[in-house]
């Protein structure tokens, strides 16, 4: 009997438990069918807040009730627009307020990458690195000494190949390598990808390449 | 006693294949990534075997099976099978 009663409790309460949880969902319904305010909001708040909280305002208006639109238009208008207007405000003041804090955080981190190519190291960090496999970076290793010999090659004058050729060669080859670690590597990704235009300042400058080969 | 072996094993056994999948899984993106940067197709490879050192046959999803294996010049090479 006990057993009973406690089921019957139970399914009362999951009858109400369901019953509550509906109206929501309704709401959501004929929200999203009367006026896209719920997904409006969320596009408002990257960039164009103004837009899309006016198209759905009006949508709005005659939805809800039209008591509403005398003094609700200006208050139930400016309710749903207001609250994202004064909320997208901030918003884009608290991106900018970081935006600068990351550029000048950014750059200097640029400008050592790209000052100073410590190209051993970059190296060793390929070597070590746990985002590839060894045959993968055999393969990349093969491919990166092919490409070095046709820019001796280069140098020496008995290459057919130009060196906007061997860029756009040098560029694919890069792309392999960020493509292959970026997923596991981020940071090492980052080093190589900013390191680009340092690496091929070595590799098209005669000189430095025969440093490098030396 | 027995359940308490049962208990401890269980877990213990299952931890190991997880770790065993997961070199598996390691070593078929490895020769994924080895077979695409040789530039022939394989979306996924489903199965390798090891013929001896450093020389592995694989199948891919896609149906492709590739012989890879490094060479006497230490070049990875990838024959398509």
């Amino acid at each position: 009997m006990r057993r009973f009663s406690i089921a019957v409790t139970c399914a009362l309460l999951s009858a109400c438990a369901h019953q509550s949880g509906r109206p929501p969902l309704a709401k959501a319904d004929t929200a999203v069918s009367a006026a896209p305010t719920v997904p409006a909001a969320a596009p408002a708040q990257p960039s164009p807040p103004v837009a899309v909280a006016v198209t759905p305002a009006p949508v709005a208006e005659p939805a809800s009730a039209p008591q509403s639109q005398v003094p609700g238009v200006a208050p139930g208008g400016p309710r749903t627009a207001a609250s994202p207007v004064p909320s997208p405000a901030p918003r884009p003041v608290a991106p900018v307020r970081t935006a600068p804090a990351k550029t000048p955080a950014a750059a200097p981190a640029a400008a050592p990458a790209a000052a100073t190519l410590d190209l051993p190291l970059l190296e060793q960090r390929l070597k070590d690195t746990r985002a590839i496999g060894v045959f993968t970076k055999l393969s990349l290793k093969n491919q990166v000494d092919d490409l070095l010999t046709q820019f001796r090659a280069y140098h020496k004058g008995g290459s057919p190949q130009t060196l906007p050729q061997l860029r756009q060669r040098y560029e694919v080859l890069l792309i392999k390598v960020v493509s292959l670690i970026q997923n596991d590597d981020p940071t090492l990704a980052a080093a190589v990808g900013s390191s680009r235009e340092a690496i091929w300042g070595v590799l098209s400058d005669p000189k430095k390449f025969a440093t490098l080969n030396a | 006693m027995k359940s308490l072996t049962r208990i401890i094993a269980v877990p213990v056994l299952g931890l190991a294949a997880v770790g065993v999948a997961a070199a598996d899984d390691g070593f078929a993106k490895d020769l994924k990534a080895t077979i695409a940067l040789q530039g022939l197709p394989c979306d996924q490879v489903v199965s390798s075997t090891r013929n001896k050192d450093s020389d592995y046959t694989a199948a891919c999803h896609d149906g492709n099976r590739y012989h890879v294996f490094v060479d006497g010049n230490g070049r990875v090479v990838v024959q398509k099978l």
